[in-house]
Order: structure tokens, then sequence, then C-alpha cells
């Protein structure tokens, strides 16, 4: 495949993504699903796997809350995923390659909300006050996705069209020792979306289940599926029991 | 007298939510999506245009919730158009204040729940299994698992809403359900975490202290008394710091990665 084709479908591709965010959200726009597309795609599928994974751990717990726009995954991890496939600096370079990439997503999601979006929404206004329906749905829904074609599928096209050789050339000039850096960086980044998950967890006082977790992985080994069977049990007992509780109080 | 809805209308509602965030904007934010998904019921009830215009701009107001938990209130504001336009002594002005009545509970409920414990859960499983070899299952079971999550949300979210319709606030509100699925989750969202941390925050140091027979390599030592530890201690900074002082999620992960490039060039971390 020319290189023109593979940016081409990687920036279709993160358009549909984007769609699928803002609509049927079946998650497409996740690094651990857009890391191994745009591997296909790039021809380096083992590749995509590693960055998209890598990506996925950044922003595990990273939440959409209220008005507050994230860093944005999605771009950030189709970009970096090709530059790691096109200019074969491995995962490390990829994940810090993906941060910088991440808030320029933000900056375009946050023009589009403040700016793109509310000039659509003014429409929809003008739309119900003639009762049109067709032009609710076309300023609603029709529009404001082919804007995601510009806002992110285009700049994703340059960055993969262009961005290859320039980020080969910058590959070449980092040093080892800040590599490594960036991957035990990236090895311990986990640790952030962790803590912001145990934030929002709303019945503080279940901590000793946390413990408990930690505990039967680190000292036993069990491996992070066994964990998640681990959890299942642990709600059917408390359920049980504090149901049990509950009948001898009545 | 209006018509009443039938289930054929309810899935249109049902396909027309999808677009609830389509337009989120600063200004009104889920306004306008709201206002498409209410279409199949306001052309349905309302015979005429005053009444289907009066309808619409009722939905125009602002409007902010859960992307996927927005389908309860779409499903009960069915229910209450559908109550307008059959009844005489029905106060359509209900229809707003128990939209926003419902936008906090959900909002909290949406996040925690499904942007907080189910995806990434969901996540970290699809990375165990990639990480254990099993390639395309991984995103594939993601993908699945998600839109089972996201979509079958919106399907009871609609029918459900409009089923229960005013009802439904009261119930959520007294059966004290919210609670036990808070509980529920709580305990599940900690056992991963906590499970998850030694495999998934990885730190390393390769300090030796001392040199010949009675030299002590740190890592080694750590590892003896809890494997693990320093992901732990790590984490729990992290949330310390994030809690109390609440700098932001972005921030520490760039700091993080600074930590990481910092250690290696000082030598205490590899």
């Amino acid at each position: 495949m020319s290189i023109f084709l593979q940016a081409l479908l990687v920036a279709l591709f993160v358009t549909i993504a984007f769609i699928d965010s803002h609509t049927f959200q079946t998650h497409i726009f996740r690094p651990i699903v857009v890391g191994p597309v745009v591997g296909l795609i790039m021809g380096d599928v083992a590749t995509g796997f590693a960055v998209g994974v890598s990506i996925e751990l950044m922003f595990l717990a990273v939440i959409f809350v209220g008005t507050a726009l994230p860093p944005d995954p999605t771009i950030s991890t189709a970009i970096a995923a090709a530059i790691a496939i096109l200019g074969g600096g491995g995962t490390e370079l990829a994940v810090a390659t993906a941060l910088p990439i991440s808030f320029i997503g933000q900056i375009a999601a946050t023009f589009q909300n403040s700016v793109i979006n509310i000039w659509f929404m003014h429409k929809v206004d003008h739309a119900v006050e003639k009762l049109d329906i067709k032009g609710i749905r076309r300023n609603n829904m029709i529009y404001p996705m082919l804007v995601n074609f510009l806002l992110y599928g285009v700049p994703t096209f340059l960055a993969v069209y262009f961005g290859s050789d320039f980020v080969a050339q910058i590959i070449r000039a980092i040093p080892d020792k800040l590599i490594t850096g960036l991957s035990v960086g990236g090895g311990m980044i986990g640790a952030v979306g962790f803590a912001l998950l145990l934030t929002t967890i709303k019945s503080k006082r279940m901590w000793p289940f946390f413990l408990l977790g930690f505990f039967f992985a680190s000292y036993l080994n069990v491996n992070m599926i066994g964990i998640a069977m681990l959890a299942v049990v642990c709600c059917a007992l408390y359920f049980y029991f504090k149901l049990d509780d509950q009948n001898n109080h009545n | 007298m209006g018509k009443k809805l039938n289930k054929k209308d309810l899935w249109k509602v049902f396909w027309n939510q999808m677009t609830i965030r389509a337009a989120n904007n600063y200004e009104r934010q889920q306004n306008a999506g709201f206002t498409q998904s209410m279409i199949p019921v306001i052309e349905k009830v309302y015979e005429t245009d005053e009444e289907k215009k009066e309808a619409y701009e009722r939905h125009m107001e602002y409007f902010l919730t859960n992307d996927i938990t927005s389908a309860i209130p779409i499903g009960i504001s069915a229910a209450m158009e559908e109550e307008n336009a059959n009844s005489e002594d029905f106060d359509p002005s209900i229809i707003g204040a128990i939209k926003t009545a419902l936008m906090g509970p959900l909002a909290g409920l949406g996040d925690s729940l499904l942007n907080g414990t189910a995806r990434p859960i969901l996540a970290s499983l699809a990375i165990s299994f990639v990480q254990s070899g099993l390639g395309w299952i991984g995103p594939l079971f993601f993908v699945i698992s998600m839109s089972f999550v996201s979509i079958g949300t919106r399907y009871l979210g609609v029918f459900q809403g409009y089923k229960q319709g005013i009802k439904l606030v009261d119930t959520i509100q007294n059966s004290g359900l919210i609670d036990k699925v808070t509980e529920l989750a709580s305990i599940a969202a900690y056992m991963i975490v906590g499970g998850f941390i030694p495999a998934l925050v990885v730190i390393n140091t390769p300090i030796v202290v001392g040199s010949g027979e009675s030299q002590l390599i740190l890592q080694e030592t750590l590892d003896g008394l809890m494997p693990g530890v320093l992901g732990l201690g790590y984490t729990m900074l992290m949330f310390y710091l994030i809690k109390k002082k609440k700098i932001s999620a972005t921030i520490l992960i760039l700091l993080t990665m600074l930590v990481g490039v910092a250690g290696v060039y000082l030598g205490i971390l590899g």
C-alpha cells in the first residue's frame, strides 16, 4: 500500500471512531482498538497492539465528567501507532509522542464544543421554529458528524503522510537513556489512572477489598482474569451476607 | 385527543437517542440531541403545529447528563409528553422539572458505573487478553462488551423509562437500588484496581547498597517483603496528590514521565 492510501485509511478510521464516540459508543475509539487497527493498515499489527495497550493504560481511567474534556486518546493513538511503525522508534517513543498529540485532540474537541456545535445548535433552534424535522436532524446529526472529518480526520492524514520522515529524523537524534526513561515512566503511568479511579469510588468503606485484590496479585500471583473472577465472588458473598443480615434484623 | 405511543415509536426514539451528544455544545450541552430523540414522540402524539412547536422548544432547553444514561429521562419524557397530549390537567412544566432533577444523579451514576467502572475493568481485561497472546480477541471482547453496556443501557433506559414513566423517579430514589448497586460496584472497582497494580504499575530500581559479600540488592529485598510494593506506594502517592492536593491527572501523567526519565539519569530507576 502506498503511504498516501495508508494515511487516508487511518484518517477515515479516526473519523469513524469519532463518529462512534459521539453516537453509538461501541468504543472503537479507545486505544486498545485504534492501535491494532492502525497497525493492520500500516502493515505491522504487533507494534499496533503494543502502542494500543500502552496508551490504553495511560488513559485507563481518564473520565469525561460534566463539561471537562480529557486529552484525546483516539487521534493520539492513531498518529503514535503510525509513527512508531513508519519510524521504527518502538513503543516507548510512540507513547511519548502520544501525549502532546492528545492535547491537540483536546483543543480540537474544545473548539468543536464551544464554537462549531453552538452554531449548529442555533440552526436547530431555527429548524424548530419552522417545524422543519429534517432540519433538526441535519443540524444535530449529519453536519456535526461531517465536521469530525475536518477536525480529526484531516490532521491525522497530514501527520501520517508528512510526519514520518520528520519524526524518523527526530528519533535518530534522541539519546538512549531518554528512551529508557520514557519507557520507565510509561510503566509507572498506570498509577495515575488507578489513582483517579480510586477517587471516583462511591462506598469508601469498601477499601479493604482494594488490599485484598492487591495481596492476591502480589503474593499469590493471581493474574488479572483471576482477580476479576475473585471480584465477582466477593460481590456475591457481600450481597448474600448483607441480605441475610437485613433479614435477621427484620 | 392525542395518540398513544407503540413499540415501533419507542424503537425510533431509541435510534434517535444515539445522537444525544452529536451536537454537544457548551451553551446548552445535549439539548439538540434530546430534541432529536423526541421527534418520533412529538410527531405522533400532538395534532396541531402549535402544540408541536411548544414541545420541541421545551426540549431545546439546557440538558446535560451522561450520554448513555440520558436514555432514561428520554424514555420518561416520552411518557410525559404522551400524558400531556392525552390529559387536560397535566402541567407540561413538570417535564422540564423532572428532566432537570434527573440530570445530576444520572450523570453521577453513568460516569461512575459506566466510564469509571465498566470501561476501565473491561479495558484492563482486554489488555490482559492481548498480553497473554490472544491478539484480536482483546479488542474484539472490549468492543462487544462495551457495545452491550452502551447500547443495552440505552435500550433499557428508553423502554423502561417510558414504561415506568413518572413512577420511575420515585422507585429509583426510594427503593435503595442505587445504594446497593453502588456498594457492589465499589467492591469490584477496589479489587480490580488493587489486583491490577502489581502487573500494570511496574517500578524497578537498580540500586545496590554495599559491595561484595554484604551487598544488598534493593529490588530483591523489596520483592521478598512484598512484590509490587513500589507500584502500590506510587499509586497511593498519586491518589493523595489528586484527592488532597487537587493536582490534575494530566499534570501527574506528565510528571510521571519526567520522574521516569530523571530516575534513569540518576540511576535510581531502571
